[in-house]
């Protein structure tokens, strides 16, 4: 029935012309809810304040927007409540990777983004592939040679098992036959002092954490994980052109509205994401941050989740993880 | 930078009038923060970062920092006057804190958190200026099995907390290492123990459990007679409404105690405030010649868990910011603050940063005392609370505890979770199981089966990692002598039994 | 072994647990016990749930061995009064979504202070009505934390 209601959403799409005059016809008439699955402080949270702060600076919307905090379940709290607010034009919510995920390994988690109405992307975020800064290994190759002489010796921290940090260790894994141990830490905090404390040896790190530790000396990067080379990066190769010929499974953050919104109301949001990623804070947000700007409009953003969630099934099952979804 | 010269410059920003003013407000909310349950200051404090944008960066660290560690002054209000626990490390304080309490001293208690309090921050802040940097590299060489040792220790105290049955008490442990494993399991993304529930992936959180178990288990015992008309004897006279001299001297380890305890704890990544004032609580039982009346309102065991909570503070800032690297959720809160305003907390922030580091540091001390002082008068205050007929106090312990845990996750699952736990401590006081070891197991079980994990991974399975590095040995042969004092007792008693037939 | 108290309360804690630990260790076999990679998450809970079992048997069979030693006889009005309580605060409760949290904070009010504590009707309503209104003011209005709301609009 989702499915069917989100291809019905698409369809409309199609047919409508695709200048901004589609603000006519749907306005938010109360103060706009924006759902995140993290408490105050958490990841998506902070994103969403600074989201709700700019959307007033630019006047972007009528309207007030407040962030509505529904942490728990890894997301599925979050979308268990939007799914409630079926037919709510005023209510959307903040994803991650994460909502992409979890209904694919918990089979208390129901409620998938194509459950919902994608409304758009909004960015993406690289990673860096980092050693401490006096290890032995100069690119990734040394590393991967090494793992490749001491099979499950070298370890690397990071995140769960279905985190970006494993997939990335699957995928090359995969594509070189090295194999090395991963130890999953619960906070970004714990995973870094594990590899400045000598504990691991490499982490995937987001370019921002890492950014004051290799100034400081302490971390070296080997290789980035996106499509082009970082502004913040410009002597690490990425992967590809390192010589490793492996799919950069980006880390997503985009925008989605309960099921059953009327198409008018979906163009209305889409309208307001492409207005946002072009005031000059979110570019100043974004450069600061280093993430990508990743914008997908609706339609794109339900392809974009179809192929990842299948390349997903396919690593995951790889890692030995259980799909149920 | 020399320290003396460092500090000389922090207290000319501290003492700046606006940055003195924003002092002031963090810590007087963080106090308000502190005494209401459920609401911390990690959503305190994200809830103000947008209007800090438009303040000067000195001012707005040293507020949302006075937040931090004003609310470890507020979190034993609660805890002693109706064992409902402010925030989780303030859960150790009700053991001690209430009994305090019921027996008229409430004020004695209140006063002696707020001292203790005010002592182990100043040391907490001591510490920062002083041991910052080789203390954070010593940090780093604690991994996994360490921290596995340290858990360990943690819960060999359940021991010393067991009272009349040590059965019974590890029964509990156990039972918290169960609650605690409820949820998905971080290495296998396996769901454990969730009945199907998605609320339940993520587990049940600690203050919930807390909150059922002590206030609600303890409203719900106190329901059975009608005839008291009043549930706790108000603290009658000057003696009673303050700490005197006599139980100054009584917390002279406490202070220490509490106040070293709660600072290394700080330091570490992995550490926390609510496995601080365990230690530490234990720690003092330990050494203390009243051991066996802990638990019945020792002040003691109020002095020492309260100094550790807030010298955690000041631990806790070590690896933020001479590293960059949060501890915990408040920290990393701060570390998402610092990273707004343009700076990079890591190893060059304070040789770039000089003054905004000291003047933090210089805010910190000046906040300390700005509590105590705040604190200290409010005392008698808070415990004619106490006056108040047993008939409304109920139901303000019991509205303060739904509000407390609806405000922490906006579930009303967690409101059924509430009565779940409620319930259950009810059942535990009627059948002599004691609530501390649940509560201990509860808060150590997932860290202690995750530093466990890791530890393995780490060594490919050999289990001799925990053993061969020279600091998990020492604390995992501590903890395994603390097991076995019981065993040591009952030995002697039958020897003791043999020989006089 | 020594035991403070031996009611009979002791014997069935014990056998409750025991079937809990029971459960889990039946739970824990189903998951990974160790895995190529490290412990997996059937580890920890099968040798938890196998303490415990440990624990409540021993519990079990030394209340059973010195059964002749009880503690008090169970007060049973006074934990019907208690239980009684408690299943208000959880009627309440279940009301939030119907009433709101203020509706049903003051309905739970009146019922502790003029059931349980037998104080006048009046007493009982004003003391309701302040306790209800004194949450709503200081956390909703001044606070601005919002509590649940039912039906009623608040």
């Amino acid at each position: 029935m989702n499915i069917r209601c989100a291809t019905l959403v698409l369809a409309a799409l199609a047919a409508l012309p695709q200048t901004a005059a589609l603000a006519q016809g749907f306005k938010p008439s109360r103060t706009v809810e924006l759902v995140v699955h993290t408490g105050p402080g958490g990841g998506s949270d902070v994103l969403a304040r600074a989201l709700a702060v700019m959307a007033e600076r630019e006047k972007l919307l009528p309207v007030r927007m407040i962030v509505v905090n529904k942490p728990g379940g890894n997301s599925a709290v979050a979308a268990a409540y939007l799914s409630e607010k079926r037919g709510d034009p005023n209510t959307i919510g903040l994803f991650t990777g994460v909502w992409l995920q979890t209904p694919l390994v918990s089979p208390e988690a129901k409620v998938t983004l194509r459950d919902l109405t994608p409304v758009a992307r909004l960015v993406l975020e690289p990673a860096v592939i980092a050693v401490k800064a006096d290890a032995p290994y100069r690119t990734l190759a040394e590393f991967i040679d090494a793992a490749k002489k001491n099979p499950g010796k070298l370890k690397q921290s990071g995140g769960s098992n279905t985190s970006r940090d494993n997939v990335v260790r699957q995928l090359l894994q995969k594509s070189t036959g090295a194999q090395w141990a991963f130890i999953s830490f619960p906070g970004g905090g714990e995973r870094i002092a594990a590899l400045i404390g000598g504990h691991v040896d490499i982490m995937v790190i987001e370019p921002e954490e890492a950014g004051e530790h290799i100034r400081a000396g302490n971390m070296r990067v080997l290789a980035q994980v996106s499509e082009r080379r970082l502004p913040g990066f410009p002597n690490a190769p990425t992967l590809k052109e390192a010589g490793f010929d492996v799919p950069v499974v980006p880390q997503v953050r985009g925008m989605v509205a309960p099921p059953g919104i009327p198409a008018a109301n979906v163009a209305y949001w889409e309208d307001f994401c492409r207005r946002l990623t072009r005031t000059a804070s979110w570019q100043k947000y974004i450069a600061d941050n280093q993430f990508e700007d990743g914008y997908q409009n609706a339609a794109d953003l339900a392809k974009f989740y179809d192929e990842f969630t299948g390349r997903m099934r396919d690593i995951l099952k790889d890692a030995g993880v259980k799909i149920v979804r | 930078m020399d320290i003396l010269s460092g500090l000389l410059n922090g207290f000319a920003v501290a003492l700046a009038p606006a940055n003195l003013l924003w002092c002031f407000v963090g810590v007087f909310l963080g106090t308000v923060v502190g005494v209401l349950p459920g609401l911390g200051p990690p959503a305190t404090i994200a809830m103000l970062l947008p209007l800090t944008f438009s303040m000067n960066p000195a001012g707005a660290i040293i507020m949302l920092a006075g937040i931090y560690y004003g609310a470890k002054y507020g979190g034993s209000t609660t805890s002693i006057l109706m064992n409902v626990p402010g925030e989780s490390a303030s859960v150790v304080t009700c053991i001690d804190g209430y009994q305090m309490a019921r027996k008229g001293r409430a004020g004695a208690a209140l006063g002696i958190a707020a001292i203790a309090s005010f002592v182990a921050g100043t040391v907490g802040v001591l510490g920062l200026m002083l041991v910052a940097p080789p203390l954070a590299k010593f940090a780093l060489s604690f991994s996994s099995p360490e921290y596995f040792a340290l858990m360990s220790l943690g819960l060999a105290l359940v021991v010393l907390l067991a009272g009349r049955s040590i059965v019974k008490a590890l029964l509990a442990a156990l039972f918290g290492l169960w609650i605690a494993s409820i949820g998905t399991d971080l290495f296998s993304t396996n769901s454990r123990f969730t009945f199907g529930r998605m609320e339940l992936l993520s587990g049940i959180d600690f203050i919930v459990v807390a909150i059922g178990v002590f206030a609600l288990g303890e409203v719900l015992g106190n329901m059975e007679a009608r005839e008291e008309t009043q549930l706790l004897e108000v603290p009658k006279g000057l003696r009673n409404l303050l700490p005197t001299w006599q139980d100054l001297k009584d917390c002279r380890f406490a202070f220490a105690n509490g106040s070293v305890i709660g600072f290394l704890v700080g330091t570490l990544p992995g550490g926390g405030s609510t496995i601080a004032s365990f230690l530490s609580y234990g720690l003092e039982k330990a050494v203390s010649r009243r051991r066996d009346q802990f638990g019945t309102g020792v002040i003691e065991g109020v002095a020492a868990p309260e100094g550790a909570n807030n010298s955690e503070t000041g631990g806790a800032l070590v690896p933020l910011l001479t590293l960059g690297i949060p501890g915990s959720g408040t920290t990393a809160i701060l570390l998402a603050a610092l990273v707004l305003w343009g700076f990079k907390p890591g190893p060059l922030f304070i040789p770039e940063h000089p003054d905004l580091f000291w003047g933090l540091v210089a805010s910190m001390y000046i906040g300390n005392v700005m509590l105590l002082v705040l604190n200290l008068p409010l005392v008698p205050l808070f415990a004619q609370v106490l006056r108040m007929p047993v008939y409304l106090l109920y139901p303000l312990i019991l509205g303060v505890s739904l509000v407390g845990v609806y405000s922490a996750s906006g579930s009303l699952f967690d409101l059924g979770l509430l009565m779940v736990f409620g319930l259950l401590g009810y059942l535990m006081r009627k059948l002599d199981y004691p609530a501390a070891p649940l509560i201990l197991g509860l808060a150590l079980g997932s860290g202690m089966e995750r530093a466990l994990r890791q530890s393995l991974m780490m060594s490919q399975g050999e289990l001799s990692i925990l053993v061969s590095r020279p600091i998990s040995a020492v604390m995992l042969s501590l903890a395994v002598v603390i097991l076995l004092i019981p065993l040591f007792g009952k030995l002697n008693a039958w020897r003791l039994r043999a020989l006089e037939s | 072994m020594e035991d403070g108290t031996r009611k009979s309360g002791d014997l069935w804690s014990g056998i409750a647990l025991a079937a809990l630990g029971v459960y889990i260790i039946v739970q824990a076999w189903q998951w990974e016990y160790s895995s190529p990679e490290g412990p997996g998450p059937g580890f920890f809970p099968l040798w938890y749930g196998i303490g415990m079992l440990a624990l409540a048997a021993l519990l079990v069979v030394s209340h059973l061995r010195g059964a002749a030693v009880y503690g008090k006889p169970a007060d049973w009005k006074r934990i019907a009064r208690a239980l009684s309580a408690w299943l208000a605060l959880a009627v309440s409760v279940a009301l939030f979504k119907i009433l709101g949290f203020v509706a049903s904070f003051a309905l739970l009010t009146y019922f502790i202070v003029a059931v349980m504590y037998r104080r006048p009707v009046r007493t009982a309503a004003i003391s309701a009505f302040a306790t209800a209104a004194g949450f709503y003011l200081v956390f909703e209005l001044a606070l601005g934390m919002s509590l649940p709301s039912g039906m009623l609009g608040f």
